[in-house]
Protein backbone atom coordinates (compact mmCIF):
# COMPACT_ATOMS: atom_id res chain seq x y z
CA UNK A 1 0.00 0.00 0.00
CA UNK A 2 1.47 3.56 -0.97
CA UNK A 3 -0.14 7.19 -0.73
CA UNK A 4 -0.71 9.49 -3.21
CA UNK A 5 -2.35 13.01 -3.77
CA UNK A 6 -4.90 12.24 -6.49
CA UNK A 7 -7.92 13.30 -7.64
CA UNK A 8 -11.64 11.07 -7.22
CA UNK A 9 -11.16 10.26 -11.26
CA UNK A 10 -7.97 9.18 -11.01
CA UNK A 11 -8.53 6.76 -7.87
CA UNK A 12 -11.47 5.39 -9.41
CA UNK A 13 -9.35 4.23 -12.44
CA UNK A 14 -6.62 3.24 -10.51
CA UNK A 15 -9.58 0.77 -8.36
CA UNK A 16 -10.61 -0.42 -11.78
CA UNK A 17 -7.10 -1.58 -12.99
CA UNK A 18 -6.19 -3.20 -10.04
CA UNK A 19 -9.98 -5.12 -10.19
CA UNK A 20 -8.33 -6.31 -13.31
CA UNK A 21 -10.89 -5.39 -15.62
CA UNK A 22 -10.99 -7.29 -19.01
CA UNK A 23 -13.48 -5.05 -20.92
CA UNK A 24 -14.82 -1.15 -20.54
CA UNK A 25 -16.72 0.08 -22.75
CA UNK A 26 -15.72 4.06 -22.81
CA UNK A 27 -17.45 7.64 -23.92
CA UNK A 28 -16.89 11.05 -22.74
CA UNK A 29 -19.49 13.18 -20.45
CA UNK A 30 -18.33 15.70 -17.90
CA UNK A 31 -17.35 15.03 -14.73
CA UNK A 32 -16.11 11.22 -15.35
CA UNK A 33 -14.38 11.36 -18.53
CA UNK A 34 -11.24 11.73 -16.45
CA UNK A 35 -11.37 8.40 -15.53
CA UNK A 36 -11.80 6.53 -19.33
CA UNK A 37 -9.46 9.27 -20.41
CA UNK A 38 -6.94 7.47 -17.60
CA UNK A 39 -8.09 3.98 -18.50
CA UNK A 40 -7.10 4.60 -21.94
CA UNK A 41 -3.75 5.86 -21.20
CA UNK A 42 -2.86 2.86 -18.93
CA UNK A 43 -4.17 0.38 -21.78
CA UNK A 44 -1.84 2.51 -24.06
CA UNK A 45 1.25 2.24 -21.88
CA UNK A 46 0.20 -1.42 -21.39
CA UNK A 47 -0.18 -1.88 -17.93
CA UNK A 48 -4.01 -2.36 -18.28
CA UNK A 49 -4.61 -5.49 -19.64
CA UNK A 50 -8.09 -4.96 -20.82
CA UNK A 51 -10.21 -4.69 -24.33
CA UNK A 52 -11.08 -1.00 -24.39
CA UNK A 53 -14.07 -0.03 -26.47
CA UNK A 54 -14.83 3.13 -28.03
CA UNK A 55 -18.53 3.58 -28.21
CA UNK A 56 -20.69 5.95 -29.56
CA UNK A 57 -23.55 7.07 -27.23
CA UNK A 58 -23.81 5.50 -23.27
CA UNK A 59 -26.93 3.52 -24.32
CA UNK A 60 -23.71 1.32 -26.47
CA UNK A 61 -21.31 1.62 -23.69
CA UNK A 62 -24.03 -0.21 -21.45
CA UNK A 63 -24.65 -2.54 -23.95
CA UNK A 64 -21.45 -2.90 -24.67
CA UNK A 65 -20.35 -3.76 -21.22
CA UNK A 66 -23.66 -6.22 -20.90
CA UNK A 67 -22.78 -8.16 -23.83
CA UNK A 68 -19.25 -8.93 -22.54
CA UNK A 69 -20.18 -9.70 -18.90
CA UNK A 70 -22.81 -12.06 -20.19
CA UNK A 71 -19.90 -13.84 -21.97
CA UNK A 72 -18.20 -14.02 -18.24
CA UNK A 73 -15.36 -11.65 -18.12
CA UNK A 74 -15.35 -8.24 -15.28
CA UNK A 75 -16.17 -5.69 -16.63
CA UNK A 76 -16.59 -1.36 -16.12
CA UNK A 77 -17.92 1.55 -17.47
CA UNK A 78 -18.73 4.86 -16.24
CA UNK A 79 -20.87 7.73 -16.99
CA UNK A 80 -23.05 10.97 -15.23
CA UNK A 81 -26.20 12.82 -16.04
CA UNK A 82 -27.76 13.05 -19.51
CA UNK A 83 -25.41 10.31 -19.90
CA UNK A 84 -26.77 7.84 -17.41
CA UNK A 85 -30.59 9.16 -18.50
CA UNK A 86 -29.60 7.98 -21.98
CA UNK A 87 -28.15 4.66 -21.21
CA UNK A 88 -31.77 4.25 -18.80
CA UNK A 89 -32.93 1.51 -20.97
CA UNK A 90 -29.31 -0.61 -20.61
CA UNK A 91 -29.78 -0.05 -16.78
CA UNK A 92 -32.89 -1.61 -16.87
CA UNK A 93 -31.86 -4.30 -19.09
CA UNK A 94 -28.38 -5.31 -17.13
CA UNK A 95 -30.48 -5.53 -13.79
CA UNK A 96 -33.03 -7.71 -14.89
CA UNK A 97 -30.34 -10.40 -16.76
CA UNK A 98 -29.39 -10.69 -13.22
CA UNK A 99 -25.59 -9.63 -15.07
CA UNK A 100 -22.74 -8.41 -12.53
CA UNK A 101 -21.35 -5.06 -13.57
CA UNK A 102 -19.71 -2.10 -12.37
CA UNK A 103 -20.26 1.39 -13.39
CA UNK A 104 -19.60 4.88 -11.63
CA UNK A 105 -21.22 7.78 -12.10
CA UNK A 106 -19.65 11.25 -11.64
CA UNK A 107 -22.73 13.13 -10.64
CA UNK A 108 -23.98 15.88 -12.11
CA UNK A 109 -27.22 18.25 -12.69
CA UNK A 110 -29.73 16.92 -15.29
CA UNK A 111 -31.22 19.24 -18.28
CA UNK A 112 -32.60 21.34 -19.18
CA UNK A 113 -30.91 23.85 -18.54
CA UNK A 114 -27.79 23.11 -19.83
CA UNK A 115 -25.28 22.55 -16.05
CA UNK A 116 -22.47 21.23 -15.57
CA UNK A 117 -22.31 21.31 -11.35
CA UNK A 118 -22.78 19.07 -9.21
CA UNK A 119 -26.22 17.34 -8.17
CA UNK A 120 -27.52 13.77 -6.86
CA UNK A 121 -30.73 14.02 -9.31
CA UNK A 122 -29.36 11.95 -12.10
CA UNK A 123 -27.97 9.55 -9.45
CA UNK A 124 -31.15 8.93 -7.94
CA UNK A 125 -33.37 8.81 -10.71
CA UNK A 126 -31.98 5.28 -11.17
CA UNK A 127 -33.46 4.45 -7.60
CA UNK A 128 -35.90 1.76 -9.01
CA UNK A 129 -33.86 0.21 -11.30
CA UNK A 130 -32.32 -3.00 -9.75
CA UNK A 131 -28.76 -2.06 -9.12
CA UNK A 132 -27.03 -1.73 -5.84
CA UNK A 133 -26.14 1.75 -5.17
CA UNK A 134 -23.30 3.70 -3.22
CA UNK A 135 -22.38 6.79 -2.82
CA UNK A 136 -18.47 7.85 -1.90
CA UNK A 137 -17.51 11.14 0.49
CA UNK A 138 -13.85 11.23 -0.43
CA UNK A 139 -11.83 9.76 -2.91
CA UNK A 140 -10.37 6.91 -0.71
CA UNK A 141 -14.32 5.93 -0.20
CA UNK A 142 -14.51 6.10 -3.90
CA UNK A 143 -11.63 3.44 -4.69
CA UNK A 144 -12.59 1.24 -1.50
CA UNK A 145 -16.32 0.81 -2.96
CA UNK A 146 -15.10 0.29 -6.87
CA UNK A 147 -13.12 -2.67 -5.88
CA UNK A 148 -15.73 -3.97 -3.39
CA UNK A 149 -18.35 -3.43 -5.58
CA UNK A 150 -16.81 -6.19 -8.06
CA UNK A 151 -16.82 -8.41 -5.26
CA UNK A 152 -20.46 -7.54 -4.12
CA UNK A 153 -22.04 -7.14 -7.69
CA UNK A 154 -20.11 -10.97 -8.31
CA UNK A 155 -21.68 -12.61 -5.26
CA UNK A 156 -23.83 -15.63 -5.69
CA UNK A 157 -26.04 -14.16 -3.25
CA UNK A 158 -26.67 -10.98 -5.43
CA UNK A 159 -26.00 -11.06 -9.10
CA UNK A 160 -26.74 -7.72 -9.65
CA UNK A 161 -24.78 -4.90 -10.89
CA UNK A 162 -23.74 -1.90 -8.95
CA UNK A 163 -23.20 1.69 -9.63
CA UNK A 164 -20.77 4.13 -7.30
CA UNK A 165 -21.67 7.75 -7.18
CA UNK A 166 -19.12 10.02 -6.49
CA UNK A 167 -19.73 13.79 -6.29
CA UNK A 168 -19.04 15.27 -9.68
CA UNK A 169 -15.84 17.94 -9.51
CA UNK A 170 -16.43 18.19 -5.87
CA UNK A 171 -14.24 14.19 -5.42
CA UNK A 172 -13.77 13.77 -9.15
CA UNK A 173 -11.59 16.28 -9.65
CA UNK A 174 -10.46 17.43 -6.38
CA UNK A 175 -6.37 15.99 -4.97
CA UNK A 176 -6.72 14.63 -2.01
CA UNK A 177 -4.47 12.04 -0.22
CA UNK A 178 -5.20 8.64 -0.95
CA UNK A 179 -4.07 4.88 0.26
CA UNK A 180 -3.94 2.93 -3.30
CA UNK A 181 -3.22 -0.89 -2.38
CA UNK A 182 -1.07 -2.96 -4.03
CA UNK A 183 -1.93 -5.23 -6.72
CA UNK A 184 -1.06 -8.54 -4.46
CA UNK A 185 -3.32 -7.01 -1.99
CA UNK A 186 -6.57 -6.70 -4.19
CA UNK A 187 -5.66 -10.22 -5.70
CA UNK A 188 -6.06 -11.29 -2.16
CA UNK A 189 -9.23 -9.76 -1.65
CA UNK A 190 -11.09 -10.35 -4.94
CA UNK A 191 -11.45 -13.87 -6.77
CA UNK A 192 -12.13 -13.96 -10.31
CA UNK A 193 -15.24 -13.83 -12.04
CA UNK A 194 -17.82 -16.62 -11.28
CA UNK A 195 -21.20 -16.94 -13.05
CA UNK A 196 -23.27 -19.73 -12.91
CA UNK A 197 -24.20 -18.97 -16.73
CA UNK A 198 -22.62 -17.12 -19.78
CA UNK A 199 -22.82 -16.92 -23.27
CA UNK A 200 -20.91 -19.81 -24.61
CA UNK A 201 -21.82 -21.72 -28.26
CA UNK A 202 -20.69 -24.85 -26.74
CA UNK A 203 -23.59 -24.54 -24.12
CA UNK A 204 -26.06 -22.07 -25.22
CA UNK A 205 -28.46 -20.26 -23.02
CA UNK A 206 -30.94 -17.48 -23.86
CA UNK A 207 -30.63 -14.54 -21.56
CA UNK A 208 -33.41 -12.43 -21.00
CA UNK A 209 -35.93 -13.66 -23.60
CA UNK A 210 -39.44 -13.22 -23.43
CA UNK A 211 -40.88 -14.70 -20.26
CA UNK A 212 -44.61 -15.13 -19.10
CA UNK A 213 -46.00 -13.38 -16.31
CA UNK A 214 -45.77 -15.35 -13.57
CA UNK A 215 -42.02 -16.16 -14.09
CA UNK A 216 -41.65 -12.26 -14.72
CA UNK A 217 -42.44 -11.49 -11.60
CA UNK A 218 -40.75 -14.23 -9.36
CA UNK A 219 -37.82 -12.63 -11.16
CA UNK A 220 -38.81 -9.06 -10.22
CA UNK A 221 -39.19 -10.60 -6.50
CA UNK A 222 -35.91 -13.03 -6.41
CA UNK A 223 -34.35 -8.69 -7.56
CA UNK A 224 -35.73 -7.95 -4.46
CA UNK A 225 -34.71 -10.57 -1.94
CA UNK A 226 -31.22 -10.40 -3.36
CA UNK A 227 -30.97 -6.17 -2.95
CA UNK A 228 -32.31 -7.71 0.49
CA UNK A 229 -30.19 -10.29 1.20
CA UNK A 230 -26.83 -7.80 -0.22
CA UNK A 231 -26.77 -6.16 3.12
CA UNK A 232 -25.13 -8.83 5.05
CA UNK A 233 -22.89 -9.53 1.98
CA UNK A 234 -21.79 -5.76 2.32
CA UNK A 235 -20.78 -5.80 5.81
CA UNK A 236 -19.01 -9.52 5.26
CA UNK A 237 -17.33 -8.11 1.99
CA UNK A 238 -16.35 -4.64 3.74
CA UNK A 239 -15.20 -6.30 7.32
CA UNK A 240 -12.76 -8.68 4.62
CA UNK A 241 -11.15 -5.11 2.87
CA UNK A 242 -10.35 -3.43 5.89
CA UNK A 243 -8.41 -6.69 6.68
CA UNK A 244 -6.98 -7.37 3.79
CA UNK A 245 -6.70 -4.23 1.57
CA UNK A 246 -6.93 -0.25 3.18
CA UNK A 247 -7.22 -0.75 7.09
CA UNK A 248 -8.03 3.48 6.75
CA UNK A 249 -11.73 3.09 6.02
CA UNK A 250 -14.81 1.90 7.70
CA UNK A 251 -16.52 -0.43 6.09
CA UNK A 252 -18.42 -3.54 8.35
CA UNK A 253 -21.65 -1.38 8.06
CA UNK A 254 -23.76 -0.12 5.40
CA UNK A 255 -23.87 3.58 6.35
CA UNK A 256 -22.07 5.48 9.05
CA UNK A 257 -22.83 7.12 12.21
CA UNK A 258 -20.85 10.03 13.91
CA UNK A 259 -21.39 11.09 17.67
CA UNK A 260 -25.26 9.61 17.53
CA UNK A 261 -25.15 7.35 20.06
CA UNK A 262 -26.41 10.12 22.88
CA UNK A 263 -27.26 12.92 20.06
CA UNK A 264 -30.47 14.17 20.96
CA UNK A 265 -31.25 15.69 16.83
CA UNK A 266 -29.39 14.53 13.88
CA UNK A 267 -28.30 15.39 10.46
CA UNK A 268 -28.83 12.64 7.76
CA UNK A 269 -26.79 13.07 4.17
CA UNK A 270 -25.13 11.13 1.65
CA UNK A 271 -22.18 12.64 -0.45
CA UNK A 272 -18.72 15.17 0.25
CA UNK A 273 -20.47 17.74 2.18
CA UNK A 274 -21.11 15.19 4.80
CA UNK A 275 -17.67 15.74 5.87
CA UNK A 276 -18.62 19.39 5.94
CA UNK A 277 -21.86 18.23 7.97
CA UNK A 278 -19.47 16.27 10.21
CA UNK A 279 -17.40 19.70 11.48
CA UNK A 280 -21.22 21.19 11.85
CA UNK A 281 -21.51 18.39 14.77
CA UNK A 282 -18.54 19.12 16.07
CA UNK A 283 -18.64 23.04 16.38
CA UNK A 284 -22.06 22.47 17.25
CA UNK A 285 -21.09 19.84 20.28
CA UNK A 286 -18.51 21.93 21.62
CA UNK A 287 -21.81 24.85 21.52
CA UNK A 288 -23.14 22.05 23.79
CA UNK A 289 -26.08 20.89 21.27
CA UNK A 290 -26.05 17.13 21.23
CA UNK A 291 -25.78 16.12 17.79
CA UNK A 292 -24.88 13.95 15.85
CA UNK A 293 -24.31 12.41 11.87
CA UNK A 294 -25.77 9.37 9.65
CA UNK A 295 -23.93 9.54 6.38
CA UNK A 296 -25.92 7.51 3.87
CA UNK A 297 -23.66 5.19 1.87
CA UNK A 298 -25.74 2.59 0.54
CA UNK A 299 -28.82 3.87 -1.50
CA UNK A 300 -29.89 -0.02 -2.25
CA UNK A 301 -30.02 -1.34 -0.11
CA UNK A 302 -31.68 0.53 2.09
CA UNK A 303 -30.34 -0.36 5.89
CA UNK A 304 -34.21 0.32 7.52
CA UNK A 305 -33.21 -1.93 10.71
CA UNK A 306 -30.17 0.55 11.56
CA UNK A 307 -31.80 3.33 10.39
CA UNK A 308 -34.53 2.43 13.08
CA UNK A 309 -31.90 1.57 15.57
CA UNK A 310 -29.47 4.50 14.96
CA UNK A 311 -32.05 7.48 14.53
CA UNK A 312 -35.66 6.32 16.15
CA UNK A 313 -35.22 8.00 19.07
CA UNK A 314 -33.69 11.30 18.36
CA UNK A 315 -36.11 13.95 18.97
CA UNK A 316 -35.23 15.97 15.53
CA UNK A 317 -33.80 14.68 12.42
CA UNK A 318 -32.64 17.66 9.09
CA UNK A 319 -32.10 15.60 5.99
CA UNK A 320 -29.96 17.91 3.36
CA UNK A 321 -30.65 16.25 -0.09
CA UNK A 322 -28.45 17.10 -3.34
CA UNK A 323 -31.71 15.60 -5.35
CA UNK A 324 -35.45 16.31 -5.38
CA UNK A 325 -38.17 14.52 -6.68
CA UNK A 326 -40.32 17.60 -8.39
CA UNK A 327 -43.61 18.44 -6.04
CA UNK A 328 -42.53 15.69 -2.82
CA UNK A 329 -39.31 16.86 -2.16
CA UNK A 330 -35.90 15.52 -1.63
CA UNK A 331 -35.61 11.49 -1.95
CA UNK A 332 -32.92 10.74 0.99
CA UNK A 333 -35.96 12.97 2.79
CA UNK A 334 -38.79 10.55 1.35
CA UNK A 335 -36.94 7.85 1.92
CA UNK A 336 -36.00 8.43 5.66
CA UNK A 337 -39.72 9.84 6.18
CA UNK A 338 -41.27 6.41 5.25
CA UNK A 339 -39.19 4.40 7.42
CA UNK A 340 -39.55 6.73 10.51
CA UNK A 341 -42.56 7.89 9.91
CA UNK A 342 -43.41 8.67 13.59
CA UNK A 343 -40.38 11.07 14.06
CA UNK A 344 -39.88 14.73 13.50
CA UNK A 345 -37.72 14.68 9.95
CA UNK A 346 -37.16 17.91 7.87
CA UNK A 347 -35.56 18.01 4.71
CA UNK A 348 -33.56 20.65 2.94
CA UNK A 349 -33.38 20.41 -0.61
CA UNK A 350 -30.33 22.55 -1.76
CA UNK A 351 -27.13 22.44 -3.44
CA UNK A 352 -28.78 21.59 -7.06
CA UNK A 353 -26.95 22.57 -10.19
CA UNK A 354 -23.57 22.93 -8.08
CA UNK A 355 -24.82 25.92 -5.59
CA UNK A 356 -22.12 25.70 -3.50
CA UNK A 357 -23.63 24.59 0.21
CA UNK A 358 -20.36 24.70 2.93
CA UNK A 359 -20.07 24.33 6.31
CA UNK A 360 -21.62 27.81 7.21
CA UNK A 361 -24.47 27.19 5.60
CA UNK A 362 -25.21 23.28 7.16
CA UNK A 363 -24.39 24.94 10.13
CA UNK A 364 -27.10 27.62 10.01
CA UNK A 365 -29.79 25.42 9.09
CA UNK A 366 -29.19 23.04 11.43
CA UNK A 367 -29.23 25.12 14.23
CA UNK A 368 -32.34 26.87 13.01
CA UNK A 369 -33.91 23.73 12.91
CA UNK A 370 -32.58 22.88 16.75
CA UNK A 371 -34.44 26.22 17.38
CA UNK A 372 -37.74 24.60 15.71
CA UNK A 373 -37.47 28.25 13.16
CA UNK A 374 -36.92 25.88 10.11
CA UNK A 375 -40.43 26.56 7.60
CA UNK A 376 -38.38 26.30 4.15
CA UNK A 377 -38.16 23.11 2.63
CA UNK A 378 -35.86 24.60 0.15
CA UNK A 379 -32.78 26.81 0.56
CA UNK A 380 -30.34 29.01 -2.07
CA UNK A 381 -28.21 31.24 -0.50
CA UNK A 382 -28.99 33.94 -2.68
CA UNK A 383 -31.66 36.53 -4.55
CA UNK A 384 -32.39 34.57 -8.05
CA UNK A 385 -33.14 37.57 -10.61
CA UNK A 386 -35.76 36.60 -12.13
CA UNK A 387 -36.77 36.42 -15.71
CA UNK A 388 -39.37 38.46 -16.98
CA UNK A 389 -42.15 36.71 -18.41
CA UNK A 390 -43.67 38.11 -22.22
CA UNK A 391 -46.83 38.65 -22.58
CA UNK A 392 -48.70 35.32 -23.86
CA UNK A 393 -49.19 35.70 -27.57
CA UNK A 394 -51.75 33.50 -29.31
CA UNK A 395 -50.43 32.03 -32.14
CA UNK A 396 -52.95 32.78 -35.22
CA UNK B 1 -28.05 -17.48 3.66
CA UNK B 2 -30.07 -20.41 1.29
CA UNK B 3 -30.08 -19.36 -2.28
CA UNK B 4 -33.43 -20.43 -2.72
CA UNK B 5 -34.99 -17.06 -4.06
CA UNK B 6 -31.81 -16.69 -6.41
CA UNK B 7 -33.89 -17.01 -10.17
CA UNK B 8 -32.61 -15.54 -13.13
CA UNK B 9 -34.05 -15.18 -16.55
CA UNK B 10 -32.44 -17.47 -18.37
CA UNK B 11 -33.37 -20.52 -20.72
CA UNK B 12 -32.27 -22.91 -23.33
CA UNK B 13 -32.83 -22.70 -26.83
CA UNK B 14 -34.53 -25.43 -28.57
CA UNK B 15 -36.69 -25.97 -31.42
CA UNK B 16 -40.16 -24.91 -31.35
CA UNK B 17 -42.91 -27.42 -32.49
CA UNK B 18 -44.48 -24.62 -34.91
CA UNK B 19 -41.30 -24.14 -36.26
CA UNK B 20 -41.42 -26.86 -38.83
CA UNK B 21 -40.47 -25.57 -42.52
CA UNK B 22 -42.66 -27.88 -44.16
CA UNK B 23 -42.43 -28.42 -47.88
CA UNK B 24 -42.25 -24.67 -48.85
CA UNK B 25 -38.28 -24.03 -48.81
CA UNK B 26 -36.71 -23.32 -52.30
CA UNK B 27 -32.98 -24.09 -51.77
CA UNK B 28 -31.32 -25.58 -48.87
CA UNK B 29 -27.65 -24.86 -47.64
CA UNK B 30 -25.03 -27.74 -47.95
CA UNK B 31 -21.71 -27.92 -46.34
CA UNK B 32 -18.40 -29.35 -48.16
CA UNK B 33 -16.83 -30.85 -44.98
CA UNK B 34 -13.75 -31.02 -46.93
CA UNK B 35 -13.53 -27.10 -46.87
CA UNK B 36 -15.61 -26.71 -43.19
CA UNK B 37 -12.77 -25.46 -40.90
CA UNK B 38 -15.14 -25.77 -37.90
CA UNK B 39 -15.24 -22.16 -37.30
CA UNK B 40 -19.18 -22.14 -35.96
CA UNK B 41 -19.91 -18.85 -37.35
CA UNK B 42 -22.53 -20.63 -39.29
CA UNK B 43 -24.23 -21.73 -35.63
CA UNK B 44 -23.74 -18.37 -34.56
CA UNK B 45 -25.55 -16.60 -37.06
CA UNK B 46 -28.09 -19.54 -37.90
CA UNK B 47 -31.57 -17.54 -36.84
CA UNK B 48 -32.95 -20.83 -36.47
CA UNK B 49 -31.18 -22.92 -34.62
CA UNK B 50 -30.58 -25.43 -37.30
CA UNK B 51 -26.92 -25.49 -37.06
CA UNK B 52 -25.67 -28.49 -34.84
CA UNK B 53 -21.44 -28.55 -34.59
CA UNK B 54 -20.40 -32.36 -34.85
CA UNK B 55 -17.38 -33.86 -34.80
CA UNK B 56 -15.05 -30.11 -35.38
CA UNK B 57 -17.27 -29.43 -38.37
CA UNK B 58 -21.32 -28.49 -38.26
CA UNK B 59 -24.25 -30.18 -39.86
CA UNK B 60 -27.65 -28.75 -40.39
CA UNK B 61 -31.62 -29.75 -39.58
CA UNK B 62 -33.33 -29.71 -42.37
CA UNK B 63 -36.22 -30.03 -40.54
CA UNK B 64 -36.28 -26.78 -39.21
CA UNK B 65 -33.98 -24.46 -42.11
CA UNK B 66 -35.99 -22.10 -43.80
CA UNK B 67 -33.07 -21.84 -45.98
CA UNK B 68 -32.15 -18.13 -45.66
CA UNK B 69 -28.32 -18.26 -46.78
CA UNK B 70 -27.34 -16.85 -44.02
CA UNK B 71 -25.36 -19.55 -43.30
CA UNK B 72 -23.50 -19.74 -46.60
CA UNK B 73 -23.28 -15.89 -46.58
CA UNK B 74 -21.16 -15.65 -43.11
CA UNK B 75 -19.26 -18.76 -43.67
CA UNK B 76 -15.35 -17.47 -43.93
CA UNK B 77 -14.17 -20.66 -46.29
CA UNK B 78 -17.50 -20.61 -48.83
CA UNK B 79 -18.28 -23.99 -47.71
CA UNK B 80 -21.70 -23.86 -47.43
CA UNK B 81 -23.47 -23.38 -50.73
CA UNK B 82 -27.12 -23.27 -51.42
CA UNK B 83 -28.40 -25.92 -53.24
CA UNK B 84 -32.33 -25.83 -55.20
CA UNK B 85 -34.44 -27.96 -53.43
CA UNK B 86 -35.36 -29.57 -56.59
CA UNK B 87 -31.72 -30.68 -57.87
Amino acid sequence: MISKVISGNEAVALGVKLSRVKVIAIYPITPQTYIIEELAAMRDKGELDAEVIRVESEHSAMAAVYGAASAGVRVYTATASQGLLYMHEMIWWVAGSRIPIVMTVGTRAVGAPWNIWNEHTDFMSERDSGWLMAFASTPQEALDLTIQAFKISEDERVFLPMMVGMDGFILSHTKTRVYIPSQEEVDSFLPSRKQPYVLDPEDPVDIGNMFQPIDYMKLRHSMHLAILNSKEVIREIGKEYEKKVVPVGSYSSLNESYKLDDAEYAIVSMGAWSLDAMQVVDELRNMGVKIGLYRIRYIRPWDEEDIKRKLGDKDGILVFDRSVSFGRGGHLYLELKATLPDVNIKGIVTGLGGVAIGKDVISSLTRKFIEGKTSDEWFYPSEVEKVELRNPRYIK
Amino acid sequence: MSLNYQFFPVSRPSEGGGGKTGNWRIVRPVVNLNKCIGCKACFLWCPENTIIPTDGKVSINYEYCKGCGVCSNVCPVKAISMVSEND
